[in-house]
């Protein structure tokens, strides 16, 4: 067994991770009598707090492969490379949040008999927020890590995903008290 | 000077190259110009007449399309066990950490992985010393952070007010650690397998690796968890 940079990095990113979950577990724990309030929200919210991982992490993989490649230099954010990638997350984003509320929406419809025009809305607009904060804390969690010779690949996605579960929980119960 | 002429030259004829296969002028730079092979792929990818979003777009949509549809599904298995749930405070704690972990140990196989064919290529030799370091680690690390979490888990629901049983913490842990040891090994086994095929098709494995990898991991690690769940309580 070979206890070497990645094995740490892997175990120290682990800890900031179960910390993040747990958190997230405990806030979820306690609202969940409100989240409980509309029909089929447990139907999208693996998927909604999966999309940090699908859109953030691939995000953060491809940044990570340019910084390696030396395609992207870690000086310069404002490359088209760089925007390029901004601009795909967001829309691949919104499309997700899209599918994820049509899909419980016809789930809720074809399975549970209920017509919740909420559950179409509710992934879109928490989807719109948690990603305005999440894609460019990818971006800018990515670069920070290069820049002090860490492999991002081995850290960021327990750093994105505890972060994330936490905005997304947020982004969910601000956008149900906007509903 | 004129040498760099010469390989720019190259390099514009590469970025105009159709990206469905690997190019004949790939190898033929990489030999003659000794440029890597994994930067010629990637100026190739999203090089400067590349509409970048739209190579991402291109490449990821149907995949996250198909990912979300997936996940919906292991919702849809949380939404029938909702009542067991409901009814073991510490297993509401432990779903995002249990879900998350899984899911981080499928990102860091898929861009490890991405990263190796980058760097390697696809060899004859099916694991490579670096995939079976890669194997042992996940494996250490996914007990460690596995047993630590279920106790922490433990630990809050108790000072939730939630009565603390011997046998019922016992079932948490043997299976949460089932789980863990099951899902890690299928997603080993599928990073490895679709890894190399997305690398052969030619496609930049981070797009494809990464979600498909997340969403088996969300989906099977539901009703794994979900079918032992069962079987324990």
């Amino acid at each position: 067994m070979n206890f070497d940079k990645n094995f740490k990095e892997i175990i120290s990113s682990q800890a900031i991770s179960i910390t993040g979950g747990l958190v997230a577990g405990t806030f979820l724990a306690v609202r969940i009598d409100e989240l409980m309030l509309i029909p089929g929200l447990l139907i999208i919210l693996p998927g909604f707090l999966e999309m940090r991982g699908n859109i953030s992490g691939t995000l953060s993989a491809r940044v990570s492969s340019g910084l390696f490649l030396g395609v992207i230099k870690p000086k310069h954010i404002k490359t088209r490379v760089v925007k390029g990638n901004l601009i795909a997350s967001f829309f691949l984003a919104m499309v997700v949040s899209l599918v994820l509320g049509l899909v419980a929406f016809v789930f809720n419809y074809l399975l549970m008999d209920t017509f919740v025009i909420k559950i179409l809305l509710l992934p879109i607009i928490a989807g719109a927020l948690a990603n305005l904060i999440e894609v460019p804390l990818a971006l800018m969690f990515t670069f920070m890590l290069f820049r002090r010779g860490h492999d991002p690949n081995n850290i960021i996605g327990p750093v994105l995903t505890s972060s994330g579960d936490v905005i997304s929980i947020i982004s969910l119960l601000v956008t149900l008290v906007i509903l | 000077m004129n040498r760099l002429k010469h390989r720019l030259k190259h390099l514009q004829r590469l970025q105009k190259v159709k990206r469905k296969k690997h190019h004949q002028l790939i190898h033929q730079l990489h030999k003659k110009h000794r440029i890597s092979k994994k930067t010629l792929f990637y100026v190739k990818e999203y090089g400067a007449h590349s509409n970048i979003p739209r190579t991402i777009i291109r490449e990821s949509l149907k995949v996250l399309i198909f990912a979300s549809i997936i996940s919906s599904l292991g919702g849809l298995a949380l939404e029938q066990i909702k009542q067991i749930f409901l009814s073991v405070l510490p297993l509401i704690i432990l779903l995002p950490t249990m879900n998350n972990m899984v899911g981080e140990f499928g990102t860091i196989i898929a861009s490890r992985f991405s990263t190796m064919l980058h760097e390697y290529g696809l060899k004859k030799k099916l694991f490579l010393p670096e995939l079976k370091q890669l194997w042992n680690q996940i494996l250490v690390i996914s007990i460690i952070t596995t047993v630590l979490t279920v106790v922490l888990a433990i630990i809050i629901s108790y000072f939730s007010n939630s009565e603390f049983d011997v046998m019922v913490s016992l079932k948490i842990l043997a299976i949460a650690i089932l789980t863990t040891l099951i899902m890690i090994s299928t997603l080993f086994l599928i990073g490895v397998w679709a890894g190399k095929h997305f690398y052969r098709k030619a496609e930049d494995p981070n797009n494809f690796l990464i979600p498909l990898l997340t969403s088996i991991a969300d989906l099977m690690n539901i009703l794994v968890l979900s079918g032992l769940i069962l079987l324990f309580f």
